[in-house]
């Protein structure tokens, strides 16, 4: 065990809080954002069906499981950089 | 006895088979194996088992009527169940898992200091796996029902049996592998007769492409009929409502005791964060389809069998009407059966699907087969958080905590079996549909874990005091509103009984936050405890200092 400093750890509390935060800002959009102005977007049509509609069918779950995979694959990035991988560390 | 009979059984049958097969190979040996499954899952196989755990009898069997009775009210499922990952993912799963508990209860007694809220946890993750479970029972009381052409109440009872003796048998690390089988198993039961049926009415097999075309078809029929049009926002209930329920099922996906207890089964946090990611992909699959069969059902009751000579009905409504799920009076008396006479349970579509667009028997045993898949799946994961909340937090934390393994383990299986029945008993008689029984559950975590838990990985100052007074307030207002909604007519804002947890969600993080504040802060060991949660595995935090450790000392020791 050694020390590090303390500054750094934050920085990698601080990266992910707020990566965390647009991703749920996005994700809330697609979903309540969506179905607040529901009305409003049903003028026009996404894949056959009316915005509003395409939204709740598919859009706010496609949006979802991209947001997923993105924090996975960017957050892979952040422990890497911050020294963090943790795949090389259990090879060792 | 016809054919159809017997094609269903043998599939079925052949399913069971491959899962206690899986089971009994693996069959647990010591608790820790018994409750996480030694915590060695890869993440793409975690994903799917989650998947499978995840997709009840409310997914499969429920949700495609659901929408194609609510119409777009009926996407607050779709929204809300998937919606609930991000939560769980982003600000629980990840932090969960470097606290490295076992279970929810023993998180929150540890974490609030307080063996208190630690009881009081176990009992609400009683309560919630119980209901829901009440969901599965039912469900599977339809697909055996309507398999064996029995009354429902029948085909519950059978269902009781089944679980009862094959979650007891099991144990986590057969039902890790177990369910990585029956995700394959339902996904595929699910996606043939819905790639079929986008054959037939626009010989495109890609329905999640294909369904927005019959979409404008409907719209049409309904403007001719004059109903309320099927895409048309907020026809069946509020606005406020589909918000509530939306909110509702996400928070209670986050709060969900047996969702939460398979991250535990990752050795890292990384693979929490994959695993989540892969398991929202492979519940996606299924949650992008139910839309996909809601409009093409729909869209052949509405062409083929409405207007049709009630003389000369299709022959699969006889064995639907049989079980009591579907009725087709001509109240008119005209001999013809109009759309509006057709009254169907949201319970039956997906299972009639494949009856009503003609798939052949071979496919509607698969449909079978999927379903007993979705509620035994679901319903075994829910009686290990059952069994584990009571052989491990009431049982040895509480009662006897000089109970040996094999103690611990008997009390373990028979709450199983006691909680199969009980749920049975009550499945007999359902009280709402599938999906709407799973919804109080999701209310009911949403309620009391959900605030528990966010505010416990994310907000120091929160206490054993607070969180006690919170769960109990939450548990409290959620069910009051359930109840005083479905049977006293009471709503806010047109919010009904599946939308409660919105209340009690915010009743309860408001308790917490109150009464903590009014109390002593957490120890100072129990703050460090939590802001060590911020970093990753490698970093630990200790006296205001943060040290890098080797992930090998922070990985905990298997018991």
């Amino acid at each position: 065990m050694r020390k590090i400093d303390k500054k750094q750890a934050d920085a990698y509390f601080r990266t992910r809080t707020t990566l965390v935060t647009i991703y749920l800002l996005i994700g809330f959009s697609a979903s309540f954002g969506v179905v607040m102005f529901a009305e409003e977007l049903s003028g026009f049509s996404v894949n056959g069906m009316p915005f509003h509609y395409f939204m709740g069918a598919q859009g706010a779950v496609l949006t979802f499981i991209i947001l997923l995979f993105v924090n996975a694959i960017v957050n892979d990035r952040i422990d890497k950089k911050f020294g963090l991988d943790q795949d090389l560390e259990d090879k060792k | 006895m016809d054919s159809q009979f017997l094609v269903s059984l043998v599939l079925i049958l052949a399913t069971f088979g491959l899962y206690i097969g899986i089971a009994v190979y693996n069959m647990a040996r010591q608790t820790s194996d018994f409750y996480v499954a030694g915590r060695n899952v890869p993440a793409v196989f975690n994903g799917m088992a989650i998947g499978a755990d995840w997709m009840s009898a409310a997914s499969f069997i429920g949700m495609a009527g659901t929408v194609m009775l609510l119409g777009y009210d009926g996407l607050a499922y779709i929204m809300g169940w998937t919606g609930g990952y991000l939560l769980l993912t982003f600000l629980l799963a990840p932090q969960l898992r470097k606290s490295g508990r076992y279970t929810v209860p023993e998180f929150i007694g540890d974490r609030y200091s307080s063996s208190t809220a630690r009881l009081i946890a176990a009992v609400a993750t009683i309560i919630i796996s119980f209901t829901y479970s009440i969901g599965q029972l039912s469900g599977s009381g339809v697909v055996i029902g309507r398999l064996l052409e029995v009354p429902t109440a029948v085909g519950t009872i059978i269902g009781v049996v089944l679980i009862a003796f094959y979650s007891a048998l099991g144990g986590m690390k057969g039902i890790t592998w177990t369910q990585v089988a029956q995700y394959l198993v339902l996904i595929i039961a699910y996606l043939i007769p819905v790639i079929f049926m986008s054959l037939q009415l626009t010989s495109n097999p890609i329905p999640w492409l294909s369904y927005g075309r019959i979409i404008g078809e409907l719209q049409q029929l309904d403007q001719q009929l004059g109903v309320s049009e099927y895409v048309v926002p907020f026809t069946e209930a509020t606005k406020w409502q589909f918000l509530a329920l939306m909110f509702t099922l996400m928070a209670g996906t986050a709060g969900l005791p047996h969702v939460i207890v398979r991250f535990y089964t990752v050795s890292t946090m990384k693979a929490a964060r994959w695993s989540g990611a892969w398991a929202l992909l492979f519940i996606g699959l299924l949650y992008l389809s139910a839309p996909a069969y809601a409009a093409f059902s729909r869209f052949i009751l509405m062409t083929q069998v409405a207007g049709s000579s009630i003389a000369d009905l299709p022959a699969w409504t006889a064995s639907w009407v049989n079980t009591g799920s579907l009725s087709v009076a001509d109240t008119n008396g005209d001999g013809i059966l109009q759309w509006e006479e057709i009254v169907i349970s949201n319970d039956i579509v997906v299972m009639a699907t494949p009856e009503i667009a003609n798939l052949g028997v071979f496919v509607i045993g698969l449909m079978a087969a999927g379903a007993m898949a979705a509620a035994l799946s679901t319903a075994g994961g829910l009686m290990i958080a059952i069994s584990a909340a009571l052989s491990q937090d009431i049982y040895y934390r509480s009662i006897n905590p000089k109970a040996t393994e094999s103690q611990r383990l008997l009390v373990g299986r028979s709450s199983i079996i006691i909680a199969t029945v009980a749920a049975g008993i009550v499945a007999l008689n359902p009280p709402g549909a599938i999906t709407q029984i799973v919804a109080w559950a999701f209310a009911l975590a949403s309620g009391t874990f959900f605030p528990a838990l966010i505010l416990g990985v994310w907000w120091r100052r929160a206490n054993g005091p607070g969180v006690i007074a919170g769960m109990l307030v939450g548990l409290t207002v959620t069910l009051t509103y359930i109840f005083a909604a479905k049977f006293g007519g009471f709503t806010i804002l047109g919010i009904i009984d599946t939308g409660a947890g919105v209340f009690g969600a915010t009743a309860a993080i408001l308790t917490i936050i109150i009464v903590s504040l009014a109390t002593k802060p957490p120890s100072k060991e129990t703050q460090e405890e939590v802001l060590d949660l911020r970093y990753p595995e490698g970093m630990t935090y200790k006296d205001g200092e943060v040290w890098r450790t080797d992930p090998v000392e922070t990985k905990r020791p298997e018991h």
